[in-house]
């Protein structure tokens, strides 16, 4: 990074299948809460019948938190995907002190990523237009279904005037808009970031689909586990807010962390097949701008996504990047709580693991049978433990071979 | 009827994110903010709960919510009559 704009945090939102709510999604990875449940979901007469599949999902009245949140009727106005990126953007403003700051009009960015967009909204239309051959589609769909609606619905209702968009990069959405957002803050484009990602997928036919990708498991989602047989979906989203520092310093704003490290590569190697070159080109800039491969403490929030091949190329690569000191790193997989948020799974795990590195405490890998001695790491499991660690590395493996590390420094 | 014309307001006001109190016959479609996209929202959630189909072109001449809603209420009525 160039070290004369450096960037910092100033706050974080969520809603997962571990609460609605930053706080609450924290206590629910911390305390070991899993969310991953069977879940039979009925996709009405003219669809196959369905079977019980593992996910996790929001269980709580989204609708009813974010109305309360905004103060305001959303009703039935966005899809699912969208409702689940106001919040957490409201909740991040709200703690970074910049709901209705004049910053928004002009010095801020709004980026957002997401691996699909309506799906909701899409599949209830074609059941309307195959299924029931209605001859209308609703007239909202489009606006309901585009990749861009959580963004646009993020900026019309903070008012963020500067540059907004999504990007998509599947598993990796989310650090790739966090990537994005701090580009326009080290460039002096802006000031302020609104970054993260939402996904909400858990729908009969897309998770069929993910089923014939034959990457899902049947059972529920054990990282690094021995016997681990794929991943389950989650739904949710969650925003960080960034920072120039000395923005957030003149205005007196609670800094949270720091994003002291990028590291962006590109597999260009296979479909859904992981390269141990592409994890290692990503963790190692990231960690290199960072500064934290000089024996220090990192607490590593791993991609983690319980499927074989994965979790091996992953312990692999962090063995790669650290050396002889991989052993020191504590270990940590949420998705096995919250299941796997695809495009919102960074910015989530992001917001899980940086109120970890405040607490000082390490939430649990679950679902764990024994460690796989393939994957060797210094792996929380049990219970949340306490950690010395002052530094964060986050990993993103997307299918397509699209990887993202970001690394996070404590502020004191 | 009183029901009916009840329970229309009740799903205009929740579909189109308009406070109820604000429904009455003088206003214009206009002051409410329902522009086409909303009328076309409006439509389509009546159509989906009463099982009617409402022309494209049934509110070309309407400008008040109380001609509109005369016209949700003629299709459902003549769809329970028939």
């Amino acid at each position: 990074m160039i070290p004369s704009r450096r960037i910092v945090v100033t706050g974080l939102g969520a809603v997962s299948p571990l609460g609605l709510g930053a706080q609450a999604t924290w206590e629910g990875a911390r305390d070991g809460r899993g969310a991953i449940r069977p879940h039979h979901l009925d996709a009405g007469p003219h669809a196959p019948d369905t079977r019980d599949t593992p996910a996790a999902t929001i269980e709580g009245d989204l609708l009813g938190y974010t109305e309360a949140a905004l103060g305001r009727k959303i009703g039935a106005s966005l899809d699912p995907f969208a409702l689940m990126a106001l919040g957490p953007a409201h909740e991040a403003l709200a703690q970074a002190g910049l709901i209705g700051a004049e910053v928004l009009e002009d010095r801020t960015a709004a980026v957002l990523g997401h691996g699909f967009a309506g799906i909701h909204t899409l599949e209830v239309g074609y059941e309307r237009f195959f299924g029931q051959k209605g001859t209308r589609m609703h007239p909202l769909t489009v606006p309901k279904v585009m990749v861009s609606a959580p963004v646009s619905a993020v900026a019309i209702e903070f008012k963020i005037r500067g540059p907004v968009f999504a990007v998509s990069s599947a598993c990796a959405s989310s650090g790739h808009a966090i990537a994005q957002g701090a580009g326009f803050i080290r460039s002096g484009e802006c000031d302020v970031a609104v970054v993260g990602g939402s996904e909400a997928i858990v729908t009969p036919c897309c998770l069929r689909a993910w089923e014939g990708l034959q990457a899902m498991s049947p059972t529920t989602c054990r990282p690094f586990s021995t016997g681990r047989d794929g991943m389950a979906i989650g739904e949710g989203g969650a925003v960080m807010v960034l920072e120039a520092l000395e923005h957030a310093q003149a205005r007196g704003a609670t800094i949270l962390a720091e994003l002291s490290g990028v590291g962006l590569s590109s597999d260009a190697y296979h479909w859904t097949q992981p390269s141990l070159e592409g994890a290692v080109k990503a963790m190692g800039r990231a960690c290199e701008q960072a500064d934290v491969l000089g024996g220090e403490s990192v607490l590593i929030s791993t991609h983690g996504t319980g499927t074989p091949l994965n979790d091996k190329n992953e312990a692999a690569a962090i063995r790669a990047v650290f050396g002889e000191g991989a052993q020191r790193h504590p270990v940590i997989a949420t998705k096995s709580a919250h299941g796997h948020l695809i495009g919102a799974a960074t910015a989530l795990q992001g917001v899980i693991a940086l109120i970890a590195l405040r607490e000082g405490l390490a939430p649990p890998i679950l679902n764990m049978i024994e460690p796989d001695p393939e994957c060797a790491l210094d792996l929380v499991l049990g219970a949340a433990r306490p950690i010395e660690a002052q530094a964060m590395l986050l990993n993103s493996f997307a299918f397509g071979g699209l990887n993202t590390a970001l690394a996070f420094r404590l502020w004191r | 009827m009183a029901n009916l014309r009840e329970e229309l307001i009740d799903l205009i006001a929740e579909e189109a994110l308009i406070d109820k109190a604000k429904l009455v016959p003088g206003a214009t479609l206009a002051d409410l903010g329902l522009d086409s996209v909303g009328v076309v929202s409006v439509v389509f959630a009546v159509e989906e709960k009463y099982g009617v189909e409402i022309a494209e072109d049934a509110f070309k001449d309407v400008n008040d919510f109380g001609s509109f809603l005369a016209v949700l209420e003629g299709v459902v009525e003549t769809k329970r009559a028939a």
